[in-house]
């Protein structure tokens, strides 16, 4: 292989990475450390001992530090959350790319727990500076690297309802998918729960906190599962890594399904995914509906050779981050911009209207309007209205209007 | 009431309308251009470099080479116009036969008349010297060709006030002399005098001095004061009271802009 398409899945507890059709894998601490005297920079458990042995500052839950703007001062110099990301990230890629002796990256897809925009964009810098093309970066939630991991299994596993249950050092999620086979094209609907009964792993060391734990899970995959005909459960997390201690849960859960322990289930799902940008033609034609991406279709009713159809400028299931157009629309007797935002259920149809507030008046069919659509999160979109003017014969204005639509 | 597509042009080099000094960046402006300007693009519009820019900058070479089969092949350059406006998409079918409809309307006009509606809206988009070249065409023509007296008494007015536009007083004052001759109209006589009271180095000729009564000179002065009581609340001056109110920064900007504003006008009108 030329390059490698690497999925990281990274929390602010672990940091998984793992490269597409290779099977080596790495799970390390999300912290970073710095040796006092000299600009040596380590991170995992190699940060763990260095720290230890009193030679170095460590800093941990760097994502919380990066979504907060804060910083950290290690050894008198004071250091921004996303510069220790970009030295995290940097050290981190380096482990697939020295094992495999490989010096490009193909794709990098980034599994999340939860997707904002602040840490897209700080990602997205922390590539820049890592030399990695912005195309080739590619930011997803762990729903949505659930759902490229399970479709990439035999269909057995998918074929009613798939479930995961995520526990690790700081938060206890469940995700649940569904494939809805259409008319037209596959709908993957996919959903997370952050479980309010998460604990601390450390009560899994103790007879009567595995118990305790194992009481939890069982209570929680009773209530999440049942009702439901379910193909397949999948375990990851940390608290997975061992499950001596889930025995009356592990009854519950295999009951009339199969259950999978894949502790790097995100990272190779969003490596699958990986994979699927380089390929012409996606291995999975379906919509997907889940975090991180939209859920409802945004169109413009545009005229077009005389004929009047609808420009889709973001389709359900697009990723939001990555769902930016812009387009060009002569305004013809109109002083207002229509959109019709289409949920997945289209009875709930609605249309929203922005006026062309401020824009010159000009004879019909003069005004040039430049639409530009971005989305600052899986439920608004930013609008940017432009007045672009007629070429020389009616000059642009600076009149420019910006607009959030909920949708 | 809609919202219309607009195709994705990557054009570099615009097309440079000469008749009104405006370069054309996409299909959208030519068709505008071509259907509300009937009386500039009915000669010799589709030429050769419009359809380079038609083929290399708007990247329609395969309608670029159907419009150059059909010019080779003689067809009337009202067709080829038409088959722009029907390509681009910009005009509906009804609207592109109204044009049609239109074309041929102009095309029974006598060639003397023809050419000075084109003049006068050349005069109308303060085309002055394009619109001066034109009347005086028209007069060069022979005195059957060129129709009426009172049609070039009109031409000749027109022509006076185009000059004087372009701040040729004494070619203005002989035009407009030429118009009263032939039909005697008090109005022409009225702009003579305004001439020459607005520029006192304008001196009629001794039949029209005799023709200026007092009576007239002073509803002129009348008028002319009413004019520039006018012109001190006109609101390009209230624009630039405006922009002298602002700050040095934005001043200097905003006067940088009108003055290459007021540059191109003035090369249009002059050219």
């Amino acid at each position: 292989m030329d390059g490698l398409i690497i999925g990281l899945d990274l929390c602010d507890a672990y940091t998984r990475i793992c490269c597409h059709d290779r099977e080596k894998s790495w799970s390390i601490p999300t912290v970073i450390c710095k040796k006092k005297d000299e600009e040596a920079w380590y991170i995992g458990e190699e940060a763990y001992a260095y720290t230890l042995v009193g030679e170095g500052i460590i800093v941990d839950k760097l994502i919380k530090m990066v979504r907060k703007d804060g910083t950290a001062t290690l050894g008198g110099t004071k250091y921004e959350g996303l510069d220790l990301l970009k030295l995290f990230l940097k050290k981190i890629i380096k482990l697939p790319m020295e094992e495999f002796f490989c010096e490009e990256i193909k794709e990098l897809v980034i599994t999340m727990q939860k997707v904002d925009t602040k840490l897209m964009d700080a990602l997205m810098y922390c590539a820049d500076s890592l030399g990695i093309e912005r195309e080739k970066v590619h930011i997803i939630s762990h729903t949505e690297g659930f759902v490229y991991y399970v479709l990439s299994q035999k269909k057995e596993v998918w074929g009613n309802q798939v479930g995961v249950f995520d526990l690790s050092e700081d938060s206890f999620h469940y995700h649940e998918l569904k494939v809805q086979r259409g008319l037209r094209k596959m709908m993957v609907i996919a959903e997370h729960e952050a479980l309010e009964e998460s604990f601390n792993l450390d009560i899994l060391d103790t007879p009567s906190g595995g118990k305790l734990a194992d009481k939890i899970l069982s209570s929680c995959a009773d209530r999440l599962l049942q009702k439901k005909l379910f193909s397949s459960v999948f375990l990851t997390g940390k608290g997975f890594e061992r499950h001596d201690w889930a025995k009356d849960s592990m009854k519950v859960l295999c009951s009339r399904k199969k259950v999978y322990m894949e502790p790097e289930l995100f990272a190779r799902g969003a490596a699958f995914k990986g994979m699927d940008y380089l390929q012409d033609n996606s291995a999975y034609p379906f919509v997907c509906i889940c975090d991180g991406h939209l859920h409802s279709t945004v169109s413009l009713r545009v005229l077009h050779k005389e004929r009047e159809s609808q420009l889709v400028v973001a389709a359900a299931g697009d990723n939001w981050y990555e769902a930016k157009s812009s387009v060009d629309l002569i305004v013809d007797k109109q002083d207002y911009v229509e959109f019709m935002v289409t949920p997945m259920d289209p009875k709930q149809k609605r249309m929203v209207k922005i006026p062309l507030e401020g824009f010159p008046n000009r004879p019909d069919r003069t005004t040039r309007l430049g639409i530009s659509f971005g989305f600052l999160d899986e439920k608004t979109m930013a609008v940017v209205l432009k007045d672009k003017g007629f070429g020389e014969l009616f000059p642009a204005t600076d009149t420019v209007i910006r607009q959030e639509v909920m949708l | 009431m809609s919202l219309i597509l607009c195709r994705q042009e990557p054009v570099k080099r615009p097309f440079y309308f000469e008749y009104l000094g405006v370069r054309i960046f996409s299909s959208q402006e030519l068709c505008y251009v071509i259907y509300n300007h009937p009386l500039l693009v009915l000669d010799g519009f589709v030429d050769e470099s419009l359809l380079e820019f038609i083929r290399e900058d708007l990247d329609m070479a395969f309608f670029a080479a159907k419009l150059e089969k059909w010019q080779k092949s003689g067809e009337e350059e009202d067709e080829l116009l038409a088959m722009i406006l029907h390509e681009c998409d910009y005009y509906s079918a009804v609207e592109v036969g109204r044009f049609r409809q239109q074309l041929a309307a102009f095309r029974r006009l006598p060639q003397s008349e023809l050419l000075k509606q084109k003049a006068d809206f050349l005069f109308q988009k303060n085309q002055y010297g394009k619109a001066v070249s034109i009347y005086i065409r028209i007069l060069d023509m022979a005195r059957t060709d060129r129709g009426s007296d009172s049609f070039t008494a009109k031409v000749y007015h027109n022509l006076g006030a185009a000059f004087a536009r372009l701040f040729l007083m004494d070619k203005a004052c002989r035009a407009y002399e030429k118009s009263y001759d032939l039909v005697n109209n008090e109005e022409v006589l009225k702009k003579i005098c305004h001439l020459s009271q607005w520029n006192p180095s304008v001196t009629p000729g001794e039949r029209f001095m005799s023709l200026i009564t007092e009576e007239l000179k002073e509803v002129c002065k009348e008028e002319r004061a009413v004019a520039n009581e006018n012109a001190g609340k006109a609101k390009s001056l209230l624009e630039l009271e405006n922009l002298f109110q602002k700050d040095p920064i934005k001043r200097f900007h905003g006067a940088g802009e009108l003055v290459s504003k007021w540059k191109k006008e003035y090369r249009n009108i002059m050219s």
